[in-house]
């Protein structure tokens, strides 16, 4: 058989560094789904359709939602009248999408637009239900208690954490998620943004301004960063 | 039946060992800042969720409520996601949807299958 690594180029620097060794946490992950495959809790097609669709979400589409609003005030009107109609139009498809039904009871979508006098952010106080077709997985900080409990009584404090600091006369207004009522926050279009495309427009809008615990900001295409607990395993340990 | 106090020591051990994704990447100069098992855990979970009218399965706001408090106790060492990965696997637990003896002998079978 021919050598076929007989040519001249190195691997080492071709390929991406990888963990190499199972860990504990792998296993169980493979353990607990195989489990339930066996228990007819659900089956391995139902369990491979689901992933597919947590791997390919993320906050790409409402961001550009977000930015055609800002350049077509007819695409904005549809967006607050009838935002499943307008989720589709960014390619989301809020019945139906896994391909194969939804992984909630969902039955409602609704898109919260920002005035110069009102600022909406989201929460899920009671679990973490987030508008995951057209936004993705949430955050980590999204899930914690600390998030879920606190925005609702102090938002102005959990919002300056984020960095957020809004003047006294901008009222804030707090949106509650549940299973079957997702919303999401269509923030107002920054100054010094007048000769931009959809495509420029779309990269400012973070998840973090979808969220409403940022404001699109030119120059600012990257989420804040907020650490939700203590660096257990620090590098290197 | 199980509560959030109730020690299960093959998820013990696995704390105990720590192959945490921080550590495991930092170790081998990964930058990816999620473990390769999450979105499979994530449709794991929206499958449970999908199935939950039945057979016991705990439902989306058990298992938020059950791992929040898990996390913040018995588990309060483990960073996200591993604190969720072994927080659904104590709720299964609890609930006897499986049972550990069932879980250490398929956690050994499928290392030494993924060792093979």
């Amino acid at each position: 058989m021919a050598d076929h690594h007989g040519h001249d180029h190195d691997h080492d620097r071709t390929v991406k560094p990888m963990v190499d060794e199972i860990t504990d946490f792998e296993v169980l992950e493979i353990a607990l789904r195989e489990l339930c495959i066996e228990k007819g809790i659900f089956t391995a097609e139902e369990h491979r359709r689901f992933t597919e669709f947590a791997e390919q979400i993320g906050p790409a589409p409402a961001a550009r939602l977000v930015a055609r609003a800002w350049l077509d005030p007819g695409f904005k009107a549809l967006a607050i009248a009838e935002p499943l109609t307008a989720s589709r139009e960014v390619g989301v498809d809020w019945l139906e999408p896994t391909g194969f039904g939804t992984p909630s009871d969902f039955t409602a979508f609704q898109i919260l637009v920002d005035t110069p006098t009102v600022h909406h952010v989201i929460v899920c106080a009671l679990c973490s239900c987030y508008p995951r077709p057209i936004l993705g997985n949430s955050p980590e900080w999204y899930r914690t208690p600390n998030y879920r409990r606190r925005l609702v009584r102090y938002p102005r404090q959990v919002l300056s954490e984020f960095g957020l600091y809004l003047p006294e006369d901008i009222e804030v207004r707090v949106q509650d998620s549940n299973q079957k009522n997702r919303f999401m926050v269509m923030p107002m279009r920054p100054d010094g943004t007048d000769d931009w495309t959809e495509d420029q427009l779309t990269e400012i809008v973070t998840r973090d301004c979808l969220i409403g615990v940022a404001l699109p900001r030119v120059g600012v295409t990257a989420n804040v960063v907020v650490d939700t607990r203590p660096a257990m395993h620090p590098s290197g340990e | 039946m199980m509560t959030a106090d109730t020690h299960v020591v093959a998820l013990h051990e696995i704390v105990a060992r720590n192959q945490v994704w921080p550590r495991m990447a930092a170790k081998y100069g990964v930058e990816n800042p999620v473990p390769p098992w999450k979105t499979s855990l994530d449709g794991l979970c929206d499958a449970l969720d999908h199935a939950a009218c039945g057979a016991g399965v705990p439902t989306f706001q058990d298992r938020r409520d059950e791992e929040d408090v898990l996390a913040a106790t018995v588990y309060s060492e483990l960073p996200y996601p591993e604190s969720q990965l072994v927080a659904l696997a104590h709720s299964l637990l609890s609930r006897g949807i499986i049972s550990e003896g069932e879980l250490v002998q398929r956690l050994s079978v499928i290392r030494a299958r993924l060792e093979g």
